[in-house]
C-alpha cells in the first residue's frame, strides 16, 4: 500500500467500542471511514442522523462485497469474532478486534493461527499498551532501575456488577466469563508484556451476584526466573468509579509501583537518573501524548498505531500473537478455578 | 453571555480525582453525605462564587436542596451525566443505555413534562437519535427547574462525539433547544479544544466554550501552544477548567498563567472548605476579580 493512500475502514458492530472507534478513525487523516455495519437494522437511523458519511449495512457479507475495504474494526460480541474474522479475511482485510481476542481459547488460536498465515495486519484491543504511563513502565523495567525482579501483586477493582445483570456480556457462552475475562484482561496484557509468560497458575473464582460468570478471582502466578506474582479482580467492589489497576513489583534495586494516576518508585540507592528513595511520576505531568481524545486515554493511538501499520506493513502494538497469550493465562485461571490445581501453561494448548 | 469569572465545579464531590484512588475514594465517601457539600457551597457564596456547574448526581442535588442560600446561585448544569449511560452501556450497549433512561420517562417524564412527552415518546420506539437526546436534555433538566439557570452545557464526551462525527447537526440542535426552550445560553465542553474551536468557526457555530487551560498543558489537545494561540486569537468565550491541572497546581502557582489569557471564566473544583476559601481568595487577588 502506497503511503499517501488512505487505508479505507469499516467498522462492524455499533456496541460502545464500536461507536468510540468509528469517531475515532473518522479523526484518523490516514484513514477513510467507508462502511458501518451492525446486525442491528435499527441503527441505520442512528447512522443516518449521526453525521457520518459512511454507508450502514445490516448484512456483513453485503457490505463487504459492494464496498472495497483495506481494513475493519471489529467490535461485535466476542462469540461471534472468529466468524467476522473468517468473513473479513476472505476479502484480505487488515483486522482490528476488541479484547478480548475471542469468548474461548479454542476460538482465539483459531484466529491467531489464521493471523500467523495471512499477511494481514492483525492488532487487538488492549489499550493499556498505549498509555503513556504504561510505557513509561515499561521503559523503567527494560532498564533494569529496579533491578532483577523478585515478585508483583497486583490487583484491578471497579464497581459494575452488584445484582445479576442481563445480557451477552454476563453470559459465560458469549463472553466467555466475566470479570476475569472483561476486566483483569487488561491488567494480564500488562503481566504479559512485561514478565511474559508465567510457567504455572493457581486460581480460584467465585461469582456472587451473577450467574454463571465470576465475579471476582484471586490468582498466583510462578514464571521461570523465580518471579512470582499475584492478581486479584473483581468488579463488584464499591467505591470505584471507573476500573482501576495497581501494580507493585519488586526487585532488587527496590520497588516500582504503578497506577492509573503515577508510576512510584523507591530505590535503595541512586539508579540510572532516578535519586535515592522516593520519585513519583505523576500521569497529570507527563506531555499530551495524543492530539485528540474521546472515551478514554490511549483510544486514539490505539487506532493510530493499527492505521499506520496497515500503511507500513509492520506489526501492530498489540498483534493477535499477544492476544492469545493473554488468552492462554486466563484459560488457565479459567482451568485452575475449575479443577482447583495448579495450571501449567504449557499444557495450555 | 454574561458569565461570573469563577465558577464552582462538582467534579470532586462527583469523586473525581487525577491524582490518585486515595483522593477519589475520600471525595467518594467525603461527599457521598450531602452535608459535607453544604459547607462548600457556603464557603463559594461567601467568597463571592456564586455560579455553580454540577451535573445530575444524587448527592449533588440532594446539597443543592440542602443549601439554605441556594436561591443566590446560578446553576450551569452539565448534561446528560454520561457517566451514568457508560456505566449501563456494557450491559444494554449504548443505544440500549439511552433507550432504558428514556423509557424511564414513560413513566415520570409524562407527570414532569406533560403531553409533550406523550407524543414524543415515539422516538424511543423509533430510535430516532436527535429527537431521543432532546427529550433526554429536557429529562435531565426537568431536576433543575425550581433554580435559577445561567446556561447549560453539553457534557465533553457528546461534543466531541459530534467533532468526531463532523456532525453539526447535534451542536445546532442542543443551542437551538437551549436557546428556544430555557431562555439561557449553550455552552459546550470538551476535551479536544484545539480541534473543536476551528471546527466550530467552519460550522458557523459560537458557543462559549469550556475547555482545559493550565499551566502544565494537562488536557490540552492538541498542544499547549495551538489552544494557547486559540485562546488568544479566536474570540470566542472561553471558559477554562482544569487550571490547577488536576490538583498538581497550587493556586499559587495555576493562577499567573491565567492572568493574561483571554478568558471570560474560570471553573473550580474544590475538595474542602479551607480550600474554597484558599483558592478563591488567590484566584481573585491574581485575576484582579
Amino acid at each position: 500500500m502506497e503511503k499517501e493512500k488512505k487505508v479505507r475502514v469499516g467498522v462492524i458492530g455499533l456496541g460502545k467500542m464500536g461507536i468510540l472507534h468509528t469517531a475515532l478513525v473518522n479523526m484518523i487523516p490516514q484513514a477513510e471511514l467507508a462502511a458501518l455495519s451492525d446486525i442491528n437494522k435499527q441503527l441505520a437511523r442512528y447512522v443516518e442522523q449521526s453525521g457520518l458519511r459512511a454507508p450502514f449495512f445490516s448484512d456483513l457479507a453485503q457490505m463487504l462485497s459492494e464496498i472495497a475495504l483495506d481494513a475493519a474494526f471489529i467490535c461485535t460480541p466476542a462469540f461471534t469474532n472468529l466468524a467476522v474474522v473468517e468473513t473479513c479475511l476472505k476479502k484480505d482485510l487488515d483486522l482490528f478486534v476488541e479484547k478480548p481476542l475471542a469468548h474461548t481459547f479454542e476460538d482465539a488460536k483459531k484466529m491467531a493461527a489464521l493471523a500467523a498465515a495471512s499477511k494481514n495486519v492483525h492488532a487487538t484491543g488492549y489499550l493499556f499498551a498505549h498509555m503513556s504511563l504504561f510505557k513509561k513502565a515499561k521503559g523503567l523495567l527494560d532498564t533494569n532501575v529496579i533491578g532483577r525482579i523478585h515478585r508483583f501483586k497486583s490487583s484491578m477493582y471497579t464497581s459494575e456488577v452488584f445484582g445479576r445483570k442481563k445480557g451477552w456480556y454476563y453470559d459465560k457462552a458469549k463472553s466467555g466469563g466475566g470479570a476475569v475475562i472483561n476486566i483483569a484482561s487488561h491488567l494480564l496484557y500488562l503481566v504479559h508484556w512485561y514478565f511474559g509468560r508465567p510457567a504455572s497458575v493457581f486460581a480460584r473464582a467465585r461469582s456472587i451476584y451473577s450467574d454463571g460468570v465470576e465475579d471476582d478471582a484471586t490468582a498466583l502466578m510462578e514464571f521461570s526466573e523465580g518471579v512470582s506474582g499475584s492478581l486479584d479482580v473483581s468488579w463488584s467492589v464499591p467505591g470505584y468509579r471507573l476500573p482501576y489497576m495497581d501494580l507493585n513489583i519488586e526487585g532488587d534495586n527496590g520497588t516500582l509501583e504503578l497506577t492509573n494516576d503515577y508510576i512510584k518508585l523507591y530505590l535503595y540507592k541512586a539508579q540510572k537518573s532516578f535519586p535515592k528513595e522516593w520519585t513519583t511520576i505523576h500521569k497529570i505531568d507527563m506531555p499530551v501524548s495524543s492530539p485528540f481524545e474521546l472515551g478514554a486515554e490511549g483510544l486514539y493511538e490505539e487506532d493510530l498505531d493499527f492505521i499506520g501499520r496497515c500503511l507500513d506493513r509492520t506489526p501492530a502494538a498489540v498483534t493477535w500473537q499477544d492476544g492469545l497469550e493473554v488468552q492462554r493465562i486466563i484459560e488457565a485461571i479459567y482451568r485452575s478455578a475449575d479443577r482447583q490445581k495448579v495450571i501449567f501453561l504449557n499444557e495450555v494448548d | 453571555m454574561k458569565l461570573d469569572r469563577l465558577i464552582l465545579g462538582s467534579n470532586a464531590f462527583e469523586g473525581v480525582s487525577y491524582i490518585s484512588r486515595t483522593h477519589s475514594l475520600h471525595y467518594l465517601e467525603f461527599f457521598a453525605k450531602e452535608d459535607n457539600i453544604v459547607p462548600i457551597l457556603e464557603a463559594a457564596v461567601n467568597s463571592g462564587v456564586k455560579t455553580f456547574m454540577l451535573s445530575n448526581c444524587g448527592n449533588v442535588m440532594a446539597a443543592l436542596q440542602k443549601f439554605p442560600r441556594n436561591k443566590e446561585l446560578t446553576l450551569l448544569p452539565v448534561i446528560p451525566n454520561a457517566y451514568e449511560y457508560a456505566m449501563e452501556a456494557s450491559e444494554k450497549g449504548v443505544l440500549g443505555a439511552v433507550l432504558t433512561k428514556a423509557k424511564g420517562f414513560s413513566m415520570y417524564q409524562k407527570v414532569k413534562l406533560g403531553l409533550r412527552a406523550l407524543t414524543k415518546i415515539k422516538s424511543v420506539i423509533s430510535k430516532d437519535i436527535l429527537d431521543l437526546l432532546l427529550e433526554l436534555i429536557h429529562f435531565e433538566l426537568a431536576s433543575f427547574e425550581k433554580y435559577q439557570l445561567g446556561g447549560v452545557i453539553l457534557h465533553g464526551q457528546l461534543t466531541d462525539l459530534a467533532l468526531s462525527s463532523r456532525n453539526p447537526d447535534i451542536l445546532m440542535i442542543f443551542q437551538d433547544l437551549v436557546r428556544d426552550s430555557y431562555d439561557v445560553e449553550p455552552l459546550l465542553a470538551t476535551h479536544n479544544f484545539g480541534i473543536l474551536l476551528p471546527q466550530l468557526m467552519e460550522w458557523k457555530i459560537r458557543i462559549p466554550i469550556m475547555a482545559p487551560l493550565n499551566k502544565k498543558g494537562f488536557m490540552m489537545r492538541p498542544s499547549q501552544p495551538e489552544c494557547e494561540r486559540l485562546v488568544r486569537e479566536s474570540g470566542y468565550q472561553i471558559i477554562a477548567k482544569k487550571v490547577l491541572a488536576g490538583g498538581r497546581l497550587t493556586p499559587e502557582e495555576a493562577f499567573p498563567y491565567l492572568k493574561d489569557k483571554k478568558i471570560d471564566s474560570v471553573v473550580l473544583g474544590i475538595g474542602s472548605v479551607p480550600e474554597a476559601y484558599h483558592t478563591f481568595s488567590v484566584a481573585k487577588s491574581v485575576l484582579n476579580i
